[in-house]
């Protein structure tokens, strides 16, 4: 079933005149006496409009039906037959794409890796620091269960920006808005917009 | 699997000295074994020796081709395509499909076909971040305690309490997800996001159903899925088993194409929106938020043909985003940092 989605602005004079008039047929043509068609409908170009129907809240909105015709129009594509070799082509192009991906993925979790591995060395460089900065065995520091909080038996000169920090005083829920931009490949010419007002 | 019975056929043709391209052809599936097989070949397949002699004067084709006519036992036709299984019947079964990575799954999906600017963002810039702000550290050699037991026991004198089962946790019935310390494998990720959208009116008129279906599918480039009303709920005008619900699970790349359209583009254009309540949440990583009628309209896809859509018709959405994370902080977290605003007390 296919609906007419729009209607043509073109309205034929009257059905008789347009379509009973055959093309392939010749005409028989009369220079002296012109054949003159008795006058049938009022002088105007278009066809006159009928009178509107009461029925229209009835009537489907074209657009319900365009979008209802759209959505049962199946799509599903065939699915794949290939031959020998050329399946054997598609199969070593998805080996490759899977191992490119792997590989992908591999190098960012080892980046990420390397960052916590490095942070985590020097977490534990702050948590062995007295305030002078020098390094103390890690059985004069403090934190030594779960709990960050706990002093040793230094006292609270040992680890103090280790302690600090643990306690993740503003962490939550504190990204700015402007954090959330979109990567570019480029800084843009001006590079800020200065005259940006909230 | 004609491609696995092919490596087997042309390596036990060849023998004990194989060439080294028909290693490189055979399938690795076990996972060390590949690791090592990223590496292309330097040599080129035309430097390989040829086969050895006796291999090459016992070769005839026509008697083997005979002799396999004779045993009824012909090649797979070249057009053969393995078709796994269309149930799963269990691990102990002989029947088994082939890994979801695999083309002749019936659950494989292509892709990804593209690279997402959110997701190099997340990859390059978001996931360090993120590392870095939740990152609690523990002494080195430290230990975690074990938690074998998180439910309640009966404590008391009654002897009712002796055979009961135990109990959940203080003012909830089920127990929460458990956070484990943060690594470099454990950063929250976005997992999944639902579009849903709920039209009551679509039990008199289905029309309203498929406008909604419509929308979001332009919206979320899914494939909509309709859901009927479970129960009758006479204040809501629900009757049972009325279509009445339009759903999209928005996966993989499309979530971030999702989210950086709603981000980047529909969020902004919003007047007078103060942002997501910051209490959402359902405790477990999940947050969502609603869209009004006009605030869907905003999407590109709605906008460039909004002629298209009856206006009265166009629905509301439910936009849950899920995530990795185990809690609503972190989730939260996740969520500011593609830039979805918040406004309120923050949960947690």
């Amino acid at each position: 079933m296919r609906p007419p989605l729009w209607r043509p602005v073109f309205r034929p004079l009257n059905p008789s005149s347009c379509c009973s008039r055959n093309l392939l047929s010749p005409r028989i043509h009369s220079p002296r006496k012109p054949v003159v068609a008795p006058c049938t409908s009022p002088f105007s170009t278009t066809a006159r409009l009928g009178k509107r129907s009461k029925g229209k809240a009835n009537a489907a909105d074209p657009r319900v039906t365009a979008i209802r015709y759209h959505l049962q129009h199946p799509l599903t594509p065939r699915p794949l037959h290939f031959s020998r070799t050329r399946y054997l082509r598609h199969w070593t192009i998805h080996r490759a794409w899977m191992l490119f991906l792997r590989k992908r993925r591999r190098a960012e979790e080892l980046e990420l890796e390397r960052q916590y591995e490095s942070m985590r060395a020097a977490c534990e460089h702050l948590r062995l620091m007295d305030d002078n900065g020098m390094t103390v065995p890690p059985a004069e520091a403090g934190g030594q269960g779960a709990d960050p909080g706990t002093l040793g038996p230094r006292g609270k000169e040992v680890g103090r920006l280790y302690r600090g920090a643990m306690r993740k005083v503003g962490i939550w829920g504190s990204v700015p808005v402007e954090y959330a931009r979109a990567q570019v490949d480029f800084p843009s010419r001006e590079g800020w917009n200065h005259g940006w007002t909230r | 699997m004609a491609l696995r019975d092919l490596s087997l056929r042309t390596a036990s043709l060849f023998g004990r000295n194989a060439r080294p391209a028909v290693h490189a052809v055979c399938p690795s599936f076990c996972r060390n074994a590949s690791l090592e097989a990223v590496e292309l070949e330097t040599a080129s397949s035309l430097e390989v020796p040829p086969p050895p002699v006796e291999a090459a004067q016992n070769f005839d084709p026509i008697a083997r081709s005979r002799a396999r006519r004779l045993r009824k036992k012909p090649l797979p036709p070249s057009r053969y395509q393995f078709r796994p299984p269309k149930y799963y019947r269990g691990p102990l079964h002989p029947h088994q499909p082939p890994p979801v990575s695999d083309p002749a799954s019936r659950l494989f999906q292509p892709g990804p076909f593209s690279l997402p600017r959110l997701e190099q963002t997340y990859q390059t810039t978001i996931a360090p971040d993120l590392l870095t702000l939740t990152y609690q550290h523990y002494p080195y050699g430290f230990k975690h305690p074990k938690v074998t037991q998180r439910l309640r026991e009966w404590t008391g004198d009654s002897p009712y309490f002796k055979g009961r089962p135990l109990r959940g946790p203080r003012g909830s019935s089920s127990l929460r997800l458990l956070t484990p310390p943060r690594t470099w494998r454990n950063v929250p990720e976005i997992t999944k996001v639902v579009v849903h959208t709920m039209v009551p009116e679509a039990q008199e008129n289905s029309a309203h159903l498929h406008v909604a279906g419509m929308v979001v599918q332009a919206m979320t480039n899914v494939r909509a899925q309709t859901h009927k009303s479970r129960s009758n709920v006479v204040s809501w005008g629900l009757r049972k088993d009325k279509y009445v619900s339009v759903t999209a699970d928005v996966e993989r790349e499309d979530t971030f194409h999702f989210l950086s359209k709603l981000v980047d583009v529909v969020l902004p254009k919003i007047k007078e929106w103060k942002g997501v309540s910051g209490t959402s949440g359902d405790g477990s990583g999940n947050i969502s938020f609603g869209l009004t009628p006009d605030q869907v309209a905003l999407f590109p896809e709605i906008e460039v043909n909004y002629d298209s859509y009856p206006p009265k018709m166009i629905p509301g959405c439910h936009i849950t985003v899920q995530t990795s994370a185990t809690n609503d902080r972190d989730a939260l977290l996740l969520l500011q940092s593609i830039g979805i605003p918040f406004y309120g007390k923050l949960k947690d």
